[in-house]
């Protein structure tokens, strides 16, 4: 078995100094992959950063499809099978994804509340695309993710901070910028 | 990891059993961790203590610049706050706390200490 961290463009800048790390080229698409681990299957703090670290420092210099933390397959070829069985729609993820990062919101509130519709119109013009999960519970608003071209990141920050400033009974946290984790419409 | 929090809200307990500090995201556990929620608590009343101990300093200090004590009063006084920077030392180590740990984030106000 071996790790597969994510789906980028080749040929791509060179690869950052991460022990292992290679790239898998088809179709002018690269799976980036790395050797497996005993524990791989153990989300442990230190290992869920190490994978992070990995995918951020492949996204400093190209634009990427970062898999999820775990994702593993039996090998090379088998990396090849599973990014040539989806390439085109690679393609198409890595193109709407260029650029861009995830930030990460969500809003709390002491009492249950309908999301202000408010806040989803004055961010979603700033993001490329939006995507809402359900809350997770009673005192959740809203948990969503957009995805943010780099250069727009700040505007977004500020919006945040300007809705907080209107909206005193809620709790808004935004964090990122993350690999766009929940824009890559692909199955690994 | 650089600071992946872009906007912290005021009320942050808001976040129930996630830590106050969000610096290393990815390096806390997520999720109802009594280990974490002790350790949150041990940050802010190790902060609180840190504060008094920072502001009952700068009154001693402006006693002995008063030239209202005696020296051994100030030689006592000296010691009393070796003695509690050096137990501040202690308690941050036993909670695995940096001393940039014993802030608070006042928002436009700045920091605490």
């Amino acid at each position: 078995m071996i790790r597969l961290y994510a789906f980028a463009r080749h040929p791509g800048p060179a690869l950052p100094d991460v022990p292992g790390l290679v790239e898998v080229p088809f179709d002018g698409l690269a799976a980036l992959c790395g050797p497996a681990a005993e524990d791989d299957r153990e989300a442990t703090p230190e290992a869920l950063w190490r994978h992070e670290e990995v995918v951020e420092a492949l996204m400093r210099d190209r634009d990427v499809l970062p898999a999820r933390f775990g994702t593993r397959v039996a090998d090379e070829a088998d990396a090849v099978r599973a990014g040539t069985a989806q390439a085109e729609g690679l393609h198409a993820a890595l193109a709407h994804v260029s650029g861009a990062v995830e930030l990460s919101l969500r809003v709390r509130a002491r009492e249950p509340a309908e999301c202000p519709e408010a806040l989803e119109r004055r961010l979603a013009p700033l993001a490329r695309d939006a995507v809402t999960s359900p809350p997770g519970d009673e005192g959740e608003v809203l948990r969503a993710a957009y995805l943010v071209e780099r250069v727009r990141v700040g505007e977004f920050q500020a919006q945040v901070a300007r809705l907080q400033a209107d909206h005193g009974d809620l709790a808004l946290l935004l964090t990122g910028p993350w690999p766009p984790y929940s824009f890559t419409g692909a199955r690994a | 990891m650089s600071d992946k929090v872009l906007h912290r809200p005021p009320d942050i307990d808001l976040f129930g059993a996630e830590r106050p500090r969000f610096d290393d995201a990815l390096t806390r556990r997520i999720g109802a961790d009594p280990e974490n929620l002790e350790r949150g608590l041990a940050q802010l009343v190790l902060t609180v203590v840190e504060l008094l101990r920072q502001v009952m300093e700068r009154q001693a200090l402006r006693r002995i610049d008063a030239g209202g004590l005696s020296p051994e009063q100030e030689e006592r006084l000296g010691q009393t706050f070796m003695e509690l920077s050096r137990r501040m030392d202690e308690l941050r180590d036993e909670f695995g706390l940096e001393a940039e740990d014993l802030n608070l984030n006042l928002g436009p106000l700045g920091n605490l200490l």
